[in-house]
């Protein structure tokens, strides 16, 4: 699975998650984009990337990244170690 | 009241607890909600429409999904994320009900667990099911 194929899958979730079809994310798309991105959604949307692509993420982890795009690397390493 | 700690828990783990569903419990959510629909309050409506007595308010049983929550799976320190209820078959007061739930989904990262739960009745009839999202404050 390329990084484009992830990326329309993660704004799969994304759409899903806000219950918006007409949500466009991209690479820079962070809570400050989002009004309804609160820490619930947060949760929602890491719980749903998990269990899509059956990977885990730590606190630390998650806590550095600043923007969809920093979590769709993180994925594509997690992703590859899976492998 | 169970105290798991998130360190407790596992996928698989379940609990359950039974109640009798009766008429004051349904006074006392009429008092609560103020939902004086007919199905609920009017015994001889009730059967014009097809039931064998008053329907129990389906948010009245699915309140011992709170409970499961907060005195069973995890107990003490569940704080309730979210939930998502069917129902699937009617409640009527007499009813005793069997509630159940069990963990599916485990996030480390930010201590919430997933536990889809169900009630049945005294014939084992299923009356509704729940995924329920909960967070840990056991910190």
């Amino acid at each position: 699975m390329n990084r484009d194929q992830i990326f329309e899958k993660v704004q799969e979730i994304f759409r899903d998650i806000f219950d918006d079809e007409d949500l466009n994310i991209s690479d820079s798309t962070s809570s400050n984009d989002i009004e309804d991105w609160d820490s619930l959604n947060h949760i929602n949307i890491v719980v749903a990337i998990e269990k899509e692509f059956k990977i885990k993420f730590n606190f630390n982890e998650l806590s550095s990244l600043k923007d969809v795009g920093a979590m769709v690397d993180l994925m594509i390493e997690k992703i590859k170690n899976n492998e | 009241m169970n105290n798991f700690l998130f360190a407790d828990l596992h996928i698989g783990l379940a609990q359950s607890f039974e109640v009798v569903l009766d008429d004051q419990k349904l006074q006392s959510f009429l008092a609560i909600s103020g939902d004086h629909n007919p199905l609920h309050t009017d015994e001889d409506y009730a059967k014009t429409k097809g039931f064998k007595s008053k329907v129990v308010y389906g948010l009245l049983s699915s309140s011992f999904y709170s409970t499961l929550v907060g005195v069973y799976l995890p107990g003490k320190f569940a704080i309730l994320h979210g939930i998502d209820i069917q129902f699937v078959g009617p409640v009527f007061v007499g009813d005793q009900l069997q509630v159940y739930g069990v963990i599916k989904y485990i996030n480390e990262a930010y201590k919430q667990i997933e536990v889809k739960a169900h009630i049945t009745n005294q014939g084992g009839k299923k009356i509704s099911k729940a995924t329920i999202k909960i967070g840990m404050i056991d910190e």
